[in-house]
């Protein structure tokens, strides 16, 4: 039977779960499409992601429609170097001291702003979620370690954190290493949630159905338990992202992100402003700009975050 | 009352244990830096004398073995010695961050009795009038200002009230050129340059405290004894004073230590924006300088504090509440 099954290349238990994945995803949307706050978040959010994902070829349009003499790249020196120009019909939110234009900048802002949010997310969830797994489930000693490393890192500021291991790793500052930095610091919060809810799963039968029928730790814990914590991970990666975000453009503030001659992200835009002593100039759209592009687009992923958690946790639904 | 105090033994074993890992994370992190620590540590300034870098390899002791060094290094962090500041020699970089410390307390002090006292009544007020507009318009001030950076805010109020309006003072913590003294003069002084940044710190913060307190006290009214208080025909206000609110400051309790490494994260970025000059901007500067006593000397200062902070604010729980000793 098993041959069978084989030739046609997809095993009927993969179509057969594909199938009940697809069901459970688009009812998960019913009820999402229903949040009015949680779809007001998707839509600037997706906004954002195709100005990034686009992000030359939106210049392109602004710039054929508003007649400037040329596309801006966020590094062309277009303007006066050495101090920003307040706003022109040519440059709408005008230049800033590097001679960039300071629309083009905030536009390719998002690029880096939003992978490092995401990726860094991605890494301090990764770490938060195998720890949480495995210190659950052990419990013991193994689970005593685990935790102690996690209050070390619940405990100490995230900010204060950053700026120590931001100074002292190794290598010039770079977008790696920013999404290092907040992965490595940003995950005890995560192993904490994991960690709870192992706990209260490890004691269900059907777990313990798995184990008399021989099954082992590795494989309990991925076929059983990892499937019943993903969607709380899931639900928390959201706001986690909207967390990295705003680590990002605070540690490129206090300039140590990446590079802002060679990366530009929203954070060292608004470092910029600040060296190049916007407030004084009366240059406000310098830094009006791109941090409200920050607000916007964390406010999006906290929306889409809640809107899932009372999805994925309707006990929290009535409240 | 046996179980209570194994609890508070085994929290504080769990506090000590935290520290000593704190210790040697301080320890691990400063000997990432490639090659010679001195060479790394010390800019490459021709003002700085070679005898100063023999000097610290024999402070550091780095030509022993890295065990001694450990031992040394714990023996040191213990009597809070981490070295003179690279940019002052001839002052110890502990005695500089103490020195700072005090104008973090005034900014982080005030900011901090503002946001919880403020916080806790919004967060009872919606509760109390739960779906209401103010309800609904409060939960809508927190999130807008939870999604948005502090330095970011603190630049704005800059910009609107420091160099448009010219109400305030953008930078510093006293006039410059002046010492605080216990006149009226000054402390006025003092006052209106902590407006700005403590403003900044506080409405972005109380959001986080009314949710946590409208979540508890939406909780605690559920509960059958404030079904009996009402049907004892106790007036609303008072079965809200006497039986809802006590019980729902629980909670809190624990979340004003766990906010207390949030208002620190703020209080850095406050500082760095109003050159306020307490122990964030110091650190951040020593970012700059590369001046590692001084880090070394916040960062262990700072997990100190938020150690102290979180155990103390456990024992407070297992004392205010004594069912969590059971668990």
């Amino acid at each position: 039977m098993m041959s069978e099954v084989r030739r046609r290349g997809i095993s009927e238990p993969t179509i057969e779960r594909l199938r009940l994945l697809r069901r459970r995803t688009m009812a998960t949307w019913e009820v999402y499409r229903q949040n009015r706050m949680g779809m007001i978040g998707l839509v600037t959010l997706l906004g954002f992601v195709f100005v990034s994902i686009f992000a030359p070829q939106v210049m392109w349009v602004l710039a054929h429609i508003a007649g400037w003499p040329s596309t801006y790249g966020p590094f062309d020196e277009v303007a006066t170097v050495g101090r920003g120009l307040p706003p022109t019909a040519d440059h709408w939110l005008g230049t800033d001291f590097r001679g960039n234009d300071i629309l083009a900048r905030t536009i390719y802002g998002s690029r880096v702003s939003l992978l490092i949010g995401f990726v860094a997310s991605l890494v301090s969830m990764g770490l938060g979620t195998v720890i949480g797994l495995f210190g659950g489930f052990w419990g013991g000693w193994r689970d005593e370690v685990l935790m102690r490393i996690t209050d070390v890192f619940l405990v100490l500021p995230w900010l204060v954190l950053m700026i120590v291991f931001a100074t002292l790793l190794p290598g010039g500052p770079s977008v790696m290493k920013v999404v290092f930095v907040i992965g490595i610091t940003g995950w005890s919060g995560t192993a904490r949630l994991v960690r709870a809810q192992v706990m209260s799963l490890k004691s269900r039968t059907f777990v313990e159905r798995a184990r008399s029928a021989g099954a082992g730790d590795y494989y309990i814990v991925r076929k059983h338990i990892f499937p019943n914590v993903f969607p709380l991970v899931f639900a928390n990666s959201v706001l986690t992202v909207a967390l990295s975000i705003l680590s990002e453009s605070t540690l490129s503030f206090i300039r140590l992100g990446p590079d802002p001659t060679r990366v530009v992200t929203w954070g060292n835009m608004l470092e910029d402003s600040m060296a190049g002593y916007a407030f004084l100039n009366e240059l406000y759209l310098w830094f009006m700009v791109p941090g409200l592009c920050i607000v916007l687009v964390v406010l999006s992923f906290t929306l889409i975050g809640y809107a899932l958690d009372e999805i994925f946790n309707p006990r929290l639904r009535r409240r | 009352m046996k179980a209570m105090t194994r609890m508070i033994g085994r929290r504080a074993l769990n506090s000590i244990i935290t520290l000593f890992l704190v210790i040697i994370l301080n320890f691990a992190l400063f000997r990432l830096m490639p090659g010679n620590p001195v060479n790394a540590i010390v800019p490459p300034d021709p003002r700085i004398p070679a005898e100063y870098k023999q000097h610290l390899i024999d402070e550091y002791g780095l030509n022993e073995s890295i065990y001694v060094q450990f031992f040394t290094y714990i023996k040191d962090t213990l009597l809070f010695r981490f070295g003179d500041s690279f940019s002052d020699p001839g002052t110890s970089a502990m005695s500089i961050v103490l020195d700072n410390l005090r104008w973090t307390l005034v900014l982080a002090g005030t900011s901090s009795i503002l946001m919880i006292g403020i916080g806790m009544a919004i967060g009872a007020a919606s509760a109390w009038k739960r779906g209401s507009l103010f309800d609904t318009g409060s939960l809508a001030f927190t999130l807008f200002f939870y999604a948005m950076p502090t330095f970011w805010f603190s630049m704005m109020l800059v910009a609107i009230f420091a160099t448009t309006l010219d109400w305030f003072p953008s930078s510093g913590a006293l006039t410059s050129g002046t010492q605080f003294e216990w006149k009226w003069p000054s402390i006025l002084d003092l006052i209106n340059h902590l407006i700005l940044p403590a403003a900044s710190l506080t409405i972005g913060a109380i959001g986080e405290f009314a949710i946590i307190m409208r979540g508890s006290l939406i909780d605690v009214m559920t509960e059958d004894y404030i079904t009996t208080a009402r049907a004892k025909g106790l007036r609303e206000r008072d079965v809200m004073r006497y039986h809802a609110m006590p019980n729902a400051m629980l909670p809190m309790v624990a979340l004003i230590a766990m906010t207390l490494a949030f208002v620190v994260g703020g209080v850095f970025q406050t500082e760095v924006v109003f050159n306020y000059p307490g122990v964030g901007y110091l650190t951040i500067q020593a970012t700059y300088d590369l001046n590692y006593p001084i880090l070394q000397a916040a960062f262990f200062l700072i997990a100190v504090t938020m150690i102290v902070a979180n155990f103390v604010a456990d024992l407070l729980l297992v004392v205010m509440d004594p069912r969590i000793s059971v668990v």
